[in-house]
């Protein structure tokens, strides 16, 4: 074959796409802002994920996994030139024995037209990822995304069953399987989620699916206080409902939301707890939340917290352990459902917010939830007009700043956020800055401590030549 | 100044009481016999010393010997792996984490629990009780396995169906690395930054790290529950009710089957009024909020009837709930009615292929003149074929060797795996290269290396590389339990 024609052919096999232009049904992603590539390989089949992996080997070439371009702007922004990698074109269903409740895709399939795959047979992927039309099912288990419902259906790591991938090697691996209940071999399918794309490109996917639940609803709450959010919180997190959700919202974001209604003089946020199931479930459930979450603040003493509660440290969070304050005022809660056609509304919003707006930094703080209010008010000092919403059954805070400029990564990140979630064994990292070119290891993933050189050990087994998303991710600080 | 250089054992067992003390060292042959096998008696091999630490800077201790004195080190829990975890395939040390048993914190408010690995799974339950809450995970040997073995196995039990296995309840791992260090993963928080390694540990057999403590996710109980036991003229009635029921978007908490061979032993056994003519009997329980209970409840009964079911009783009360479980919980002690001797397979199916799987079942029995009856969690396609025979017959020993594999072999074609949870071990080494390729092993090999690069943790196990080519199995197992 002439080299020519070679090159002809390998083109088109892996339908190479030289500008932007050319990138199919993509006009939002900004690859070109994001990421230092001239070139986005746009396979249509796993075989040329193959080659073109082994080809960027042979010449040392970065290679950057694209998915729907949701989140190519988390992480520390891209420097080192390279190729595109678009798993888009891979977005075949290969299996989906519905009564078996799993499904088999290849890992660039939208994650709205997967979830309306299942739709049909009454059954969904329980994660709320934002962009769902633009979003790929690799790109959400590559950045572990995941939104309010993670409070009863957990995250991708509790779905993801079996994987296929190509390493660094270029060596095609999979792991897992197709059934539900499976514990041969290294749980790859844990390892990869989360892994930014920086162990291999994943190209295969099986699910375990749940059944679309009948019917789901919000009740919300207004809080006065951060002794009242926490008394909330603490109630519904011992209530005899079982929620999918339980939000905790603050800041301008949420102001005059059409399902949350307004503040009223005093109020300084929601709470909002979703619940799925049966209609007579969630009728039930409704009711009983509303009445837990009414007494609380009045005469009757606040739920005790059995066990080994640890103190909080005297620093920041005294002031949100449950308290006798409201011992004897008489503090109606307004607890109500939000309306009927309102709900799935809030529900999008929810899961949008991530990703909704320009602000100059978006964070993601994780701590044990009875530290979340004490978190929220930390990140409240550091910018008034923040807009917060926590996953706060989670201890998982999302953080839209309205003022940030990028000099204050070290005082308040470095300086402040991060060594006060460390104290509560949590994290600081951020999902999205407008300034990437400023943001630190540090300040992007804080300190991993000891387990970092576990990590390192692991990406250098699977990627020796540093290739897959280079810079971005936790390993090897400077 | 060392005593006895020249001989490695004794420098090995003096440096090990050195550290952990006369009382947590067993080096007496006679002692160590106890470890020479765990829940899988066909291969047995005696550690040559047997550990006991009481912390995590001892394990880092005893690990960090390891590597200079180039031994082998075994971590063990209580021993009850199906699949031969434990066996110290190339002797060295045993590291018995027995003494590492305290629950350190239960954190309710954050539902977490911090244990020690030596920690035993129902001990946990019982400390919770009362509290509302609950550890998910319910293997069978809960009363006798710990936290540390359920991590290393990925433990599941009748549970799993609706409420997942080991791996989906554990937040966080302190544990010694093979160079040993102490290192912290993961915690009471969740999304810890970076990898997945608390994932990517859980179900390793102790072939990476040693595990020294756990952060385990509690559950809220439930409000309460709906029990029944539907019995059938045939197998394949009972295997559609399953598919029904989940096809229905139930998730019944449990749900479990039991067919004719195993219900007459039961029945003989236990007299709990089973007509000795059905051929399959389902026990189901579904759980969850009150509200909801009575309505899944009567569509199970109206999904069960649909598919045949000659009779669907309902537990009225606690006490009776209790009763529908005796059978299934006891079964395995109705085998030794059946016969002298068993083995029990774990096998994984699509649940939708349950009626193929269990006719195959069948057909490789009679080829092979091997009796087989089965009680397994149904709901999750995870079988265990409990093959009965008399051990003093070598030559039945043959055909239920072949039968087992031939049976893992149509799991495998029905596209499922060899092992739901027990795990790979020493038994099924020989099956990891049926369920995956060269490549496949080739990226968990190099994984390994991350963790356990001079393989002195648990050698010879998970993967059939070099040293670790399978035992060959000349003998079934006596005991095994679900």
């Amino acid at each position: 074959m002439h080299h020519a024609e070679r090159d002809d052919y390998t083109a088109a096999r892996r339908g190479v796409r030289s500008t932007l232009a050319e990138y199919p049904g993509d006009e939002g992603m900004k690859v070109d802002d994001l990421l230092p590539v001239k070139t986005i390989h746009a396979p249509t089949d796993p075989a040329a994920v193959v080659d073109i992996v082994r080809d960027c080997i042979a010449s040392r070439t970065p290679i950057y996994p694209i998915g729907g371009g949701a989140a190519l702007d988390f992480g520390l922004p891209a420097k080192t030139p390279g190729v595109g990698l678009s798993l888009a074109g891979l977005s075949r269903v290969i299996d989906y024995p519905a009564r078996d409740m799993t499904v088999t895709v290849e890992a660039g399939i939208r994650i709205n037209d997967l979830q309306k795959l299942l739709a049909i047979e009454r059954q969904r992927l329980p994660i709320d990822a934002p962009q769902a039309d633009q979003a790929t099912l690799g790109g959400i288990i590559a950045t572990n995304t995941s939104g309010p419902r993670r409070y009863a259906n957990g995250t991708l790591r509790d779905y993801a069953i079996g994987i296929s991938a190509v390493d660094g090697h270029g060596t095609t691996f999979k792991a897992g399987g197709r059934v539900v209940k499976n514990v041969a071999g290294y749980d790859f399918c844990k390892l990869l989620t989360g892994s930014l794309g920086t162990l291999a490109v994943i190209t295969q996917v099986t699910l375990k699916v749940k059944p679309i639940p009948e019917r789901s609803a919000v009740v919300v709450t207004p809080f006065r206080d951060v002794n009242h959010a926490e008394s909330l919180l603490n109630t519904v997190s011992q209530s005899r409902t079982a929620p999918a959700a339980i939000e905790l919202l603050v800041g301008p974001a949420w102001k005059n939301d059409p399902a949350l209604g307004d503040l009223l003089p005093g109020q300084r946020g929601f709470i909002a707890v979703g619940l799925e199931g049966t209609e007579p479930e969630v009728r039930w459930m409704i009711a009983t939340l509303i009445e837990e979450l009414s007494s609380v603040g009045n005469a009757r003493s606040l739920p005790a917290v059995a066990g080994g509660v640890p103190e909080a440290p005297s620093d920041v969070a005294t002031s949100t352990r449950p308290t006798e304050r409201h011992r004897g005022r008489s503090l109606q809660s307004d607890a109500r459902e939000v309306a009927t056609a309102e709900t799935d509304a809030l529900w999008q919003r929810l899961t949008e917010f991530p990703a909704t707006g320009d602000a100059p930094l978006t964070l993601k703080v994780s701590v044990p939830p009875s530290y979340v209010i004490a978190m929220v008010e930390l990140i409240l000092a550091a910018d008034p007009n923040c807009s917060i919403q926590s996953h706060a059954g989670n201890g998982i805070i999302v953080a839209r700043f309205a003022e940030f400029s990028s000099t204050a990564f070290s005082k308040v990140l470095i300086g402040g956020l991060q060594p006060a979630a460390q104290r509560y064994a949590g994290s600081v990292t951020v999902l999205r800055a407008a300034n990437p070119a400023e943001l630190t290891h540090q300040a992007a993933w804080g300190n991993l401590g000891d387990s970092a050189m576990l990590m390192e050990a692991v990406k250098r087994q699977f990627d020796p030549h540093g290739l897959f998303n280079p810079g971005r991710f936790v390993y090897f600080a400077q | 100044m060392a005593t006895t250089v020249s001989n490695p054992l004794a420098e090995l067992t003096d440096e090990l009481r050195r550290i952990l003390g006369h009382e947590g060292v067993l080096s007496n042959h006679s002692e160590l016999v106890v470890y020479e096998c765990d829940g899988f008696v066909i291969e047995k091999n005696c550690p040559d010393v047997v550990a006991f630490p009481q912390t995590t800077a001892a394990v880092a201790e005893v690990v960090r010997l390891a590597n200079r004195l180039d031994v082998p080190i075994v971590p063990r829990g209580a021993g009850t792996s199906l699949a031969g975890g434990c066996l110290p395939v190339g002797g060295g040390i045993m590291l018995v984490l027995t003494r590492m048993k305290a629950i350190e914190e239960i954190n309710l408010r954050d539902r977490y629990a911090v244990v020690q690995p030596g920690v035993v799974n129902a001990w946990l339950n019982q400390a919770l009780r009362g509290t509302g809450f609950h550890y998910a995970p319910d293997p069978s040997s809960q009363g006798a396995c710990t936290i540390g073995g359920n991590v290393a196995t990925n433990s599941g039990g009748p549970h799993t169906l609706k409420y997942g296995v080991t791996v989906n309840h554990v937040l966080g791992l302190e544990a010694v690395t093979a160079d040993g260090r102490i290192v912290r993963l993961g915690g009471p928080c969740e999304d810890s930054p970076g990898l997945d390694l608390v994932g990517g540990l859980v179900g390793s057999e102790g072939t990476l790290v040693v595990v020294t403590k756990v952060w385990v996710r509690l559950t809220r109980d439930p409000q309460g529950w709906r029990t029944m036991l539907a019995i059938y003229d045939s197998i394949d009635d009972a295997t559609n009710s399953i598919s029904e029921i989940i096809g229905a978007g139930i998730i019944p908490a449990a749900l479990e089957m039991m067919d004719h061979g195993i219900l007459v032993g039961v029945e003989q056994a236990y007299r709990l009024g089973f007509p000795l003519d059905a051929q399959a009997v389902l026990l189901i329980e579904v759980d969850g909020l009150e509200a909801g209970l009575d309505a899944q409840r009567d569509q199970i009964v109206e999904l069960c009837r649909k598919c045949n079911a000659r009779e669907v009783r309902q537990a009225k009360d606690a006490k009776e709930r209790q009763l529908l479980w005796k059978a299934r919980k006891q079964a395995f002690g109705a085998v030794g009615r059946l016969a002298p001797s068993y083995c029990t397979q774990d096998g994984v199916v699509p649940r939708t292929k349950l009626p193929h799987i269990l006719r195959r079942i069948t057909e490789i029995g009679a080829k092979y003149d091997i009796r087989i009856v089965n009680v397994f969690h149904a709901g999750d396609g995870n079988i265990h074929p409990i093959l009965l025979f008399d051990e003093r017959d070598r030559e039945q020993i043959g055909r239920v060797l072949k039968a087992s594999e031939e049976i893992l072999d149509e799991c495998l074609a029905c596209g499922g795996s060899v092992t739901g949870e027990h795990g790979i071990g020493v038994e099924k080494i020989g099956f990891m290269r049926k369920m995956f390729n060269e490549d496949d092993l080739a990226v968990m090999e190099r994984y390994r290396q991350a963790f356990n690069p001079r393989g002195r943790l648990s050698p010879a196990k998970m993967l059939p590389t070099a040293g670790a080519c399978g035992i060959e199995q000349k003998h079934p197992g006596r005991r095994a339990a679900l």
